[in-house]
């Protein structure tokens, strides 16, 4: 059959759609320097108070969410799509699909960005880390996502290459998972057209998110870079790809493991152990798999390391690849729990995401660009001297940036967990002399930042001086068009009925019997475990070149190939979060439970939301006894049961709050609020001005507060005179205790709001002590999924009378 | 049942297909690599029976209540030999009030003021919400035992005081703090109650009048 088809090969000259890459290209970098710019004013916001200019949207809990979704979805975004527009269409030998598609991608995509960049400093969020953007904006990510999807498997489907490089992989688990990441943990109810309120609350909130903000890291800022890696770094040094079999084995383990990691961001918490381990256990099993893709780039430059001199591209490939190996494998180290109680909360793990973010991504954007323009222009390179002296400079300001942070990070962590020898006292008991400490490091990462941001100046100027001397060309080529049944021809019983999945399902479910089933049962699980793995490994030996068969098919059927891609990723996540979703409040609350908000402290809680004061303040105090000590009892479950979304936080430059309500007065929260140097010398924190002028809203209280009951959460069914009532009546309370301290203020103002909602801040109810028949532990297994906690003795169960 | 193909040794091999010009090698995996991985999964498995089949080593919940039950148990015995005498002999050492006077400039002036007079001296100070410290009258007793038990565990009503302090300075910094507001006081000065003491409520209430010495009110759990 195939020989009759290559008979009658026809041929075609076809052009390739060079003008979306060359926008994409354009919006990466002009975003890029948007989304660096904030980031150096805020870092100075951390060195220099005066820096958030007492103006609300200037502050830092504001900037932040902007500086993070401007350079992972607008800089990185643009950059991956440009790098796949690019890649995918010399790789299909076909133009994109449909122009339109391209078109309404590209715009929708930029639209998208302004809309964020005008609403973040407003104060319209969600919340929760890179996941701020508001509804609306939500719906139009996901749509313009499938624009993008549909664009892409399209021109999959059109291809005149019958077989999917190692590139295009990485690209289609990419679209999938972030697909699916996305729309869950956006799920959302309005509540208005700016607000809305997350569907998962307290530990669900917390699993989902960073089951999310875990794998953006992976499938947004990773795998799509290592597909633009397979494909622009043997480009580049014109060597063959290092390992096919590693390119398997890394990515597929890779796309598995990945999405186990998120509960490592909640490490020593309230989550509970089993889901901590799997977190710290599968972020450990992730450092080969990472490696691999490293390996895979770095060995390609074997017999071209002289290349290293003279192309700056290369250099910036490289020394990019060696950053990707350099963070995966200090997030492994990070995700350990020793570790992390040193280093969660601090600015370790910002320096951790920054050697990522400007080494691996940035680094790789720029060796991308480099190297595109001239193609894209048909000219070459304005300056290799300038673009030599980009790389230094963003080599020395990452160096200075992520140092200097190892040294804030570990510096203020060993401070915070330092007791005296008896173990008995904190060691250093203000908060505010741990900041103060790291005041010169925090200079140096300035330092750095401006250097990288310098840098990604001087290639914009070049790349613009590129373009100017250049004209723009779309690359034309002559290919053979393929025909029926020269791809695409896999049936879907093919697909999954083989010996290698078979293998592959069977050693996932006895694995996952081990985790879940009670004691000897898991044993049992982990001896059949074993005895499977031997037979696997011996049938492979057998007949590894059916199973390479069978993969050289499964290569050519993209369909397919995209199905069981989507099985690996979506594994993990079912398997983490459906046993924590499904189990009900009661039994996620241990032995306290959350006091469903006043109206007030709601309107209060929503003003704490905008002000994005999650960007510098925890609510969960760890099992630590450096945590328990400075900020109270340890955190339940139970206490964070109701929140929507949930505000657990990730970085403590300012103290825990999840105890400060029986700790401060209506009065301290006031003045500390117009000025907080006033209550605390040397605070970092902004004033808030306005807080004292606006007037919190209160005729949207009874629509959320329906929401909310609606979600399940109990708040008893009032009018909506009686919530607004009960709001100002609330208000007036805290208003005469301010006056008994000659503070004045009128009951509807913002600051008596964020007041009533700090001051409630660690109240919980007991709940009735349980039936003993509601105890997990009794619960069969096939009923509902296990809880291997409730295995281990020793484990607390249901609370002594 | 394949053959399997020999490979030439040395050589690596190119794969016969050619992607828009980029091919690929299919080198063995590095074995420093894969046993790197296989450690981790052993760890796994070895780290997951110990803890949930053999039960070693102990929970969070586990850790965390015996250290503090083992530090409420060292700031019980503490306070047992921290009387009122204790208190006031500490209060003329001058080392221990020099002591007490950084961690008071640390954490206390803020609502107390530099001369422990708060609003009694600063009226115009809004952030002076601390009572004051060196005067005669007192909210919650003068004896030195219940000056350092709201040091310690904050006022009665959390939300409208003073914090608890003992958490976070432990036992011995309180001391010191109470032994330098005791150095602006008198051992045997006249002192009265503030007319909106807890103490003289719960004085004329309760029949038998003993309130001074009492112990301190317990702190409302929230």
């Amino acid at each position: 059959m195939s020989t009759a088809t290559n008979t009658n090969a026809t041929k075609a000259i076809i052009e390739y759609d060079d003008k979306s890459v060359r926008q994409f290209m354009l919006a990466s970098i002009i975003w890029g320097l948007v989304g660096m710019l904030v980031g150096v004013l805020i870092a100075s916001q951390m060195n220099f108070r005066f820096m958030n200019f007492d103006t609300s949207f200037l502050t830092f809990g504001r900037l932040r969410p902007l500086h993070t979704n401007a350079v992972i979805f607008a800089f990185v975004g643009n950059m991956m799509f440009a790098g796949i527009y690019y890649s995918t269409q010399r790789l299909c030998k076909a133009r994109m699909a449909s122009d339109l598609l391209s078109k309404i991608h590209f715009w929708g995509w930029q639209f998208i960005i302004v809309c964020a960049a005008v609403t973040l400093p407003l104060g319209f969020t969600r919340g929760q880390e890179y996941a701020e953007l508001i509804w609306p904006i939500n719906i139009m990510v996901a749509l313009i996502w499938v624009v993008f999807a549909v664009n892409f498997f399209w021109t999959l489907h059109k291809r005149n290459e019958p077989s999917l490089y190692v590139a295009l992989w990485f690209y289609i688990a990419t679209i999938v998972t972030i697909a699916m990441l996305y729309i869950v943990n956006h799920l959302s109810i309005p509540t208005s057209f700016t607000h809305s309120y997350s569907i998962w609350a307290g530990v669900k909130g917390a699993l989902i998110q960073w089951w999310y903000g875990h794998n953006a890291v992976a499938f947004f800022l990773t795998t799509p870079i290592l597909g633009i890696m397979y494909y622009f770094l043997p480009k580049a040094v014109e060597r063959p790809v290092y390992s096919y079999r590693l390119s398997i084995v890394h990515f597929w383990s890779l796309v598995f493991i990945y999405i186990w990691a998120g509960p490592h961001h909640l490490l020593n918490t309230a989550l509970p152990m089993w889901l901590q381990y799997l977190g710290m256990f599968f972020s450990l099993m992730l450092w080969a798999p990472s490696w691999g893709g490293m390996l895979n780039g770095l060995l390609t430059l074997r017999g071209a390391w002289d290349k290293l001199r003279t192309d700056p591209v290369v250099k910036f490939f490289i020394a990019a690849i060696t950053f990707y190996g350099m963070s995966t494998f200090e997030g492994p180290l990070l995700s350990i729990r020793a570790v992390n109680a040193l280093s969660h909360y601090s600015d370790w793990t910002i320096g951790h995401v920054h050697s990522g973010a400007l080494g691996w991504n940035g680094l790789m954007a720029a060796g991308l660009f480099y190297w595109l323009t001239p193609r894209l222009y048909g000219t070459k390179l304005r300056s290799v001297a300038l673009a030599n002296f980009h790389f230094w400079i963003a080599l020395v300001g990452i160096l200075f940036y992520v140092a200097a942070l190892w040294i804030a990070g570990i510096m203020q962590g060993l401070m915070l967990n330092a007791v005296n020898p008896e173990g008995t006292a904190l060691m250093y008991p203000n908060f505010l002399e741990t900041v103060q400490a790291i005041w010169t490091p925090l200079a140096f990462r300035l330092v750095g930042g401006t250097l990288y941001f310098v840098g990604m100046i001087i290639m914009a100027v070049n790349l613009f001086l590129t373009i100017r001397s250049g004209k723009a060309v779309n690359e034309k080529r002559e290919v053979v068009l393929l025909q029926r049944g020269q791809k695409d021809t896999m049936p879907l019983k093919e697909t999954f009925i083989n010996d290698p999945i078979a293998y592959m399902l069977g050693g996932m479910l006895l694995v996952l019997g081990f985790i879940f089933l009670p004691a000897h049962a898991n044993l049992a699980s982990l001896v059949c475990a074993g005895i499977f793995a031997v037979i696997a490994v011996k049938k492979f030996r057998q007949s590894h070149h059916a199973w390479s068969h069978w993969y050289e098919k499964l290569l050519h059927n993209y369909l397919p190939f995209t199905v069981l891609t989507f099985v690996a990723v979506v594994a993990g996540g079912l398997i983490q979060i459906i046993p924590t979703v499904v189990v009900s409040k009661a039994q996620n609350v241990e032995d306290r439970v959350q006091r469903p908000y006043t109206p007030l402290e709601l309107a209060g809680r929503d003003i704490y939301v905008s002000e994005g004061c999650y960007n510098c303040h925890s609510q969960m105090i760890r099992t630590m006894l450096p945590d328990v000590l400075r900020y109270g009892d340890y955190s339940r479950l139970g206490e964070s049961i109701f929140d929507h979304p949930f505000q657990w936080g990730s970085k403590r430059t300012g103290p825990d709050l999840a105890r400060v309500g029986a700790r401060r007065s209506a009065s301290w929260h006031f003045n500390h609020m117009r000025d907080p140097e006033s209550m605390s010398a040397g605070s970092l924190m902004p004033r808030y001005p306005w807080l004292f002028e606006e007037k919190f809203d209160q005729k949207a209280l009874p629509g959320k507060i329906a929401v909310l009951a609606g979600m399940g959460e109990p708040y008893p069914p009032k009018t909506s005179d009686v919530i607004k009532q009960e709001a100002i009546e609330q208000g007036i309370k805290i208003v005469e205790e301010l006056k008994k301290e000659g503070l004045q203020t009128t009951p509807d103002m913002k600051i008596v709001a964020l007041t009533a909602y700090l001051l409630q801040l660690g109240n919980y109810d007991t709940p009735k002590p349980k039936d003993p028949e509601a105890n997990p532990a009794v619960v069969p297994f096939p009923l509902k999924p296990g809880n291997p906690d409730v295995y281990r003795s020793g484990v607390k169960t249901a609370a002594a009378p | 049942m394949d053959n399997p193909s020999p490979q030439n040794s040395g050589e690596p091999q190119l794969r016969d297909h050619v992607y828009d010009g980029i091919q690929e090698y299919d080198q063995k995996l590095p074995n420093w690599w894969l046993f790197t991985w296989y450690i981790t999964m052993v760890w796994f498995v070895i780290a997951w029976l110990a803890y949930y089949q053999f039960g070693v080593g102990r929970t969070d919940h586990e850790a965390i209540d015996q250290a503090l039950a083992a530090i409420s148990g060292e700031s019980q015995k503490a306070s047992n030999e921290l009387t009122d005498e204790k208190l006031w002999s500490m209060s003329l050492d001058a080392k221990t009030v020099e002591a007490g006077k950084v961690t008071f400039t640390t954490f206390c002036v803020a609502c107390h003021g530099a001369d422990l007079m708060s609003k009694k001296t600063h009226p115009e100070i809004p952030t002076l919400i601390g009572l004051p410290l060196a005067d005669t009258e007192w909210k919650y007793g003068p004896n030195p035992t219940q000056v350092l038990g709201i040091v310690r565990k904050g006022s009665p009503d959390l939300t409208k005081g003073m914090p608890p302090w003992e958490p976070a300075l432990g036992i011995r910094k309180s001391a010191e703090v109470v032994a330098y507001i005791l150095s602006h006081h008198k051992q045997g000065e006249a002192t009265t109650l503030a007319p909106d003491s807890p103490l003289l409520n719960a004085g004329t209430a309760a029949p038998a009048p003993a309130p001074i010495t009492a112990p301190n009110p317990a702190p409302t759990k929230p």
